[in-house]
């Protein structure tokens, strides 16, 4: 076998020719004993395209390949791929092996065929139960599992899906069963995930290996996505849809691969709040007022669709949403109900039931399965209780989809907790055989270079329904262990995942990524959800709140400095650092007023228990940029990454005033990249307009509530002096005026002056601007509420003079600002009045 | 005998609600032993739509929503049955319970009135092993699964304690059965678990009770309450088992609607629009026939 590699390639490395390379690759690899592995056949030699792959890589050194994975491992990094475990609120970057699984051209199409099959079986398994229950009848399906699986809901009972077809996506997980055919470990028909990750893999293995994605010939997938997204509208009552996906939301373990997807596939990603039922329709809250909802595609399960309906403790759904599937104006993906055929209860009858209702038989198997509601198998059951693993009869639909009770040789405790199981309610689980995941060829990164090793995997395969039957992605969604006792078939932490190649007999044409359709040209990405315009003002108002934090604390740190050499005593106490201390007081961002000098700095910037801290409002930025992942670009996560941890400085280690001055002015630094980002790179598209309504709605209050406590009647010079650093105005102070800061002067300069970009006046004009350029609700020419309170703030700061503007004067216009910023929250937002949260009527009628 | 019943249901709201969506479950069944002569529901305010959808189970529900601004909700449904069941078998009669739990699994009836989607654990009712081991005793070998059942609901009303304070609607049964006290929500719930823990079919079923008020007074307007029970299959029929009262169910209790528990019945049900804080008041009067110069007075 050695000798047949070593003869492919030509020698590169002096060290290592490639062919000795491969050659000791092959060497090395030993697959376990009685399973069967990708590379080596069971005679211990190469098999199907592996040669052909190892060849090509060894024909780069190993330092070549090493420099390769790092390369790749700094894209993912760089572009955010990430995922969540279940529960767990870290992110982690996206575990891509290098090494892809390939499958040659000819065997794919066999197992192509029986994919095919099993969705047409399983799409004709849905119509019947939902429809006429005619297998049931005729006893080649028990009613007991249909009954038995929460899938099955009732209420879609005899409810057609419009267009006609309960499954727009069907995928299947493949392993190889011990006599190397491939079997299906678990049918996906519920939410499928995976096809955003199958995407990510290969746009960063193309990039790695562009010279074996051509050479090799691999199949390209944009044609399968694009037969998806037409495939998500079919049977949609207009003509131009609009398409949704449905996710439950940025703490998602699969939230990153949703929002890739809504992205490639142009589709507006939703929240259950953003929709809502009205006239019998599916309707998305946006600003420019509620717009159709005409096909959604779900990432939650049906189950949590409708709290009216189904689970009423969901809070992830619509309420009422189910009538629009009654009346055909939603087409939804898959259609609600069908996880039902994911139950593992069916195995056992899916060949007779193929045979009765396509006329064939099963083309692709599973592993050998006993229902233990059927007396047979509960007597098999019991009998071979030692090489069978039971698992629930309908199979959990979160968490493990191999939720083994017991697997292998019975422990004596275990034994008795599964004849427990068997007596009193056998029918809720299935018996099947045990037997280990077939393995494939992973890199391990040793000391004396790269070797390859054998790993436990499962591949899950995609098909999609167009008019013309069911398409295959030529590709797939693999996931490998790292370590035997893991179960790859969850994505968690020791489980890698590999691009799956299909290898193609002749070149291929069709271009790696874009899709082949020409896009309709369009300027605008469609209307704004009301919930992503929420998160975007408040992105805004936490990035300038935060801003004004640090500028106080500057502040708080120079009339320290500044004083050096004079009184420091004398200075702490001035009028300008009692009010710096009372307004961070005020706002939260330190627990006492009389802290020391540095320990005060310190609290204000970076306190974990101080919500009004610069940190804590760069945390809720954060949170606010997570839900909105799918319109923000990678550099704005980046730079908000970089603040939080310019702020997070360690509670127990005291940083010297100079260090917090060198740590706060940098976080001013990285605020003033993401300003820059925003404007230089952000389309001025509706999001852009609430990132900056929020932005100047914050400063221009922030900047009343500084004049209040530093321009006031008694204003001080030295308390004018802060308000012009607090606005970073001294400079051009310093220009115009040749005498020290005197009270109109100042004011005027941080009030009314509409040259300066940090004037109430100038905040004034950028939100009557931005106002103006956001849909109007009604066509009747009348300027809504909060514009015309805009105009009239607006009107008084150009028609004032500096003497006007008192104390009194000052709270009238900040309260005029702070209703204005509930006014646009009431407008837009869903949290405003006009939108309220749906509640659940309570207690025992 | 026949029953005039009154079932009115008031939500009080600390903020006007623009829109509301519900279901209204207020319309006694016609079944065995039971049929109804008249029903009407009053809705206030008058909703903007109603359509009436015969659910999977066979339960009318009145799917309603309100669309103009309201404080105050209410619903009165007011309807006369008449209830002649045959008298309960003995207890230790029928098929084995054993026979029963096999027949139901290799049965091919899928219809909504099939026992088999009463076998499996619902919203409300988890199956516990402590549940099914605290049943247990009942189901000695070869019994007949009405004679277990019979004897367990025996054995709830012992050990349960009636405390309308030791739960409340959102009580989850696991907290309820190790209080061994609540409503008869509670006592429904439970024996339901537990005879599903042994694979035995049983039903939530919501309805009202006749009560006699104490000798020489007049019935008090609204003092009724609705009540709940189960319907455990026995491999012909439903039986129906009240664990509350510990007594099997014949012409004092009028049923609503049967379904797998209470979520499936719920009287009132929905969705509301930013209620603020919400009240309910819930006034039920069962008269029966006996009583009729009481119907003046509350028709």
């Amino acid at each position: 076998m050695a000798a047949a590699l070593a003869d492919s390639v030509a020698g590169t490395d002096p060290a290592e020719s490639p062919g000795a390379r491969v050659a000791r690759w092959a060497a090395d690899y030993r697959p376990a004993p009685g399973r069967t592995d990708e590379f080596l056949g069971s005679d211990g030699q190469p098999r199907g395209a592996w040669p052909r792959l190892l060849d090509r890589l060894g024909a780069l050194t190993e330092p070549e390949i090493t420099t390769r994975f790092v390369a790749a491992e700094r894209h993912i990094r760089d572009a955010g791929i990430s995922f969540r475990i279940a529960g767990d609120q870290r992110e982690h970057p996206w575990p891509l092996g290098c090494l892809p699984l390939v499958i040659e051209g000819a065997e794919w199409e066999a197992l192509s065929a029986g994919i095919v099959q099993r969705a047409e079986l399983m799409e004709a398994i849905l119509a019947d139960v939902y429809g006429d229950g005619r297998l049931v009848e005729e006893g080649l399906l028990p009613a007991a599992i249909v009954a038995g699986t929460p899938e099955f809901l009732h209420p879609l009972h005899r409810v057609m899906p419009p267009g006609g077809h309960y499954l727009k996506l069907y995928a299947a997980d493949l392993g190889r069963g011990p006599d190397g055919r491939w079997q299906v470990l678990a049918d996906r028909t519920q939410a499928p995930s995976g096809l955003g990750w199958a995407l990510e893999n290969r746009m960063v293995l193309a990039r790695t290996f562009p010279d074996l994605v051509q050479d090799l010939h691999v199949e390209r997938l944009p044609a399968f996505f694009q037969a998806f997204r037409d495939g998500l509208t079919l049977g949609a009552e207009r003509i131009d849809p609009r398409i949704c996906l449905l996710t439950s939301g940025p703490y998602s373990s699969t939230y990153v691969e949703q929002a890739a997807l809504a992205r490639y596939l142009g589709l507006m990603l939703v929240e259950g709040d953003d929709l809502v039922m009205q006239d019998g329709r599916l309707h998305v809250r946006t600003v420019s007022g509620l717009k159709r909802a005409d096909a959604l595609w779900r990432r939650i399960d049906a189950d949590f669709l409708d709290p009216l309906e189904l689970n009423p403790a969901s809070r992830l759904g619509v309420p009422g949403i189910l009538e629009a599937l009654r009346n055909g104006s939603l087409v939804v993906t898959n259609m609600p109900g069908s996880g039902l055929v994911e139950s593992a209860a069916l195995a056992p009858y899916l060949d007779g039931i193929a045979r009765r209702v396509l006329g064939e038989p099963l083309r692709l198997g599973h592993p050998p399965t006993w229902w233990c509601g059927d007396l047979e198998g509960l007597a098999y059951a019991q009998a071979n209780l030692d090489s069978l693993t039971l698992r629930p009869a309908a199979t959990p639909q979160r968490g493990a989809a191999r939720d083994a009770i017991l697997a292998g040789p019975a422990l004596a405790a275990e034994r008795e907790r599964v004849v427990a199981a068997l007596r009193d309610r056998p029918f809720d689980y299935v018996a099947q055989e045990s037997a280990p995941l077939s393995t494939m060829p992973g890199w391990e990164r040793g000391p004396d270079g790269l070797s390859l090793v054998p790993r436990p995997f499962v591949v899950r395969v995609f098909a999609t329904r167009t008019p013309l039957g069911w398409q295959v992605m030529p590709g797939g969604f693999c996931r490998f262990a790292e370590r035997e006792e893991v179960d790859p078939i969850e994505l968690r932490l020791g489980i890698r995942s590999a691009d799956v190649w299909v290898l193609s007999e002749k070149p291929i044409a069709a271009p790696l990524i874009v899709t082949q359709a020409a896009p309709r040209v369009r300027r605008v990405g469609g209307h704004l959800p009301a919930r992503a315009a929420d998160g975007l003002f408040w992105l805004g108002r936490y990035l300038e709140r935060a801003e004004a934090v640090i500028r106080l604390v500057l502040a708080h740190l120079r009339s320290v400095g500044d004083a050096v050499g004079t009184d420091i005593s004398g200075a702490l106490d001035t009028p300008a650092a009692l009010a710096v201390r009372a307004l961070l007081y005020e706002w939260a961002a330190i627990g006492a007023a009389d802290l020391p000098t540095a320990r005060l700095a310190q609290e204000a910037l970076s306190g974990r228990a101080r919500p009004g801290s610069a940190w804590a409002h760069i945390g809720s930025a954060r949170r606010n940029a997570a839900a909105l992942r799918a319109r923000l670009s990678g550099e704005v996560w980046r730079v908000l990454a970089d603040l939080s941890e310019s702020l997070a400085l360690d509670t127990e280690r005291a940083l010297t005033e100079s260090q917090l001055t060198g740590r706060a002015e940098r976080a001013l630094s990285q605020l003033a990249a993401l300003s820059g980002l925003t404007h230089e790179n952000m389309s001025r598209a509706e999001g852009w307009h609430f990132v900056e309504l929020g932005r100047r709605i914050e400063r221009a209050i922030n900047t009343c509530t500084f004049a209040l406590a530093f321009a006031n009647d008694e204003a001080t010079p030295g308390c004018l002096g802060v308000m012009l650093s607090l606005c970073d105005s001294q400079i051009s102070y310093g220009r115009r005026y040749l005498q020290g800061a005197a009270l109109d002067p100042v004011r005027d300069m941080v009030l009314l002056d509409p040259y300066n970009p940090r004037s109430i006046a100038f905040q004034a004009e950028a939100i009557t601007r931005h106002l103006a350029d956001l849909p109007a609700l009604a066509a009747d020419g009348i300027p809504e509420p909060h514009h015309r309170l805009a105009t009239r703030i607006l009107a008084d700061l150009h028609s004032g003079e500096a003497a006007d503007f008192d104390a009194v004067r000052l709270t009238a216009l900040e309260s005029d600002l702070e209703r204005l910023a509930d006014g646009i929250a009431a407008r837009y937002f869903p949290t405003g009045p006009n939108a309220l949260r749906p509640e659940k009527l309570m207690g025992l009628a | 005998m026949i029953y005039t019943l009154r079932h009115r249901t008031t939500y009080r709201y600390g903020r006007p609600v623009r829109f509301a969506r519900c279901s209204l479950r207020l319309k006694p069944q016609d079944c065995e032993g039971q049929s109804v002569l008249a029903s009407a529901v009053t809705i206030d305010p008058s909703p903007a739509t109603a359509v009436t959808r015969h659910d999977y189970f066979g339960i009318d529900a009145l799917a309603i929503t309100l669309e103009t601004p309201h404080t105050t909700f209410s619903v009165e449904a007011l309807s006369t049955v008449r209830v002649e069941r045959p008298e309960p078998p003995p207890p230790e009669s029928g098929m084995a319970w054993e026979r029963v739990r096999d027949a139901v699994v290799a049965g091919r009836d899928l219809g909504g009135r099939a026992p088999v989607h009463f076998l499996f654990p619902s919203g409300r009712v988890p199956l516990l092993p402590e549940v099914t081991d605290y049943a247990r005793p009942s189901f000695a070998a070869g019994r007949s699964a009405y004679g277990a059942a019979h004897d367990l609901m025996l054995r709830i009303g012992r050990d349960f304690r009636f405390d309308a304070r030791a739960t409340n609607v959102y009580t989850p049964l696991s907290e309820s059965f190790a209080l061994r006290a609540g409503v008869c929500q509670d006592f429904a719930h439970v024996m339901i678990a537990a005879l599903r823990g042994m694979g035995l079919p049983a039903a939530y079923v919501s309805g009202y009770l006749r009560t006699v008020p104490p000798p020489g007074r007049p019935r008090l307007r609204g003092a009724d309450a609705s009540h709940a029970w189960v319907a455990v299959w026995c491999g012909a029929g439903w039986l129906g088992l009240d664990p509350t009262n510990g007594v099997p169910v014949r012409d004092d209790h009028i049923v609503v609607a049967r379904g797998r528990d209470y979520g499936d019945v719920a009287p009132v049900d929905g969705i509301v629009s930013g209620s603020g804080k919400q009240r309910l008041k819930v006034e039920v009067d069962v008269i029966p026939d006996t009583e009729t110069q009481d119907l003046a007075l509350v028709g």
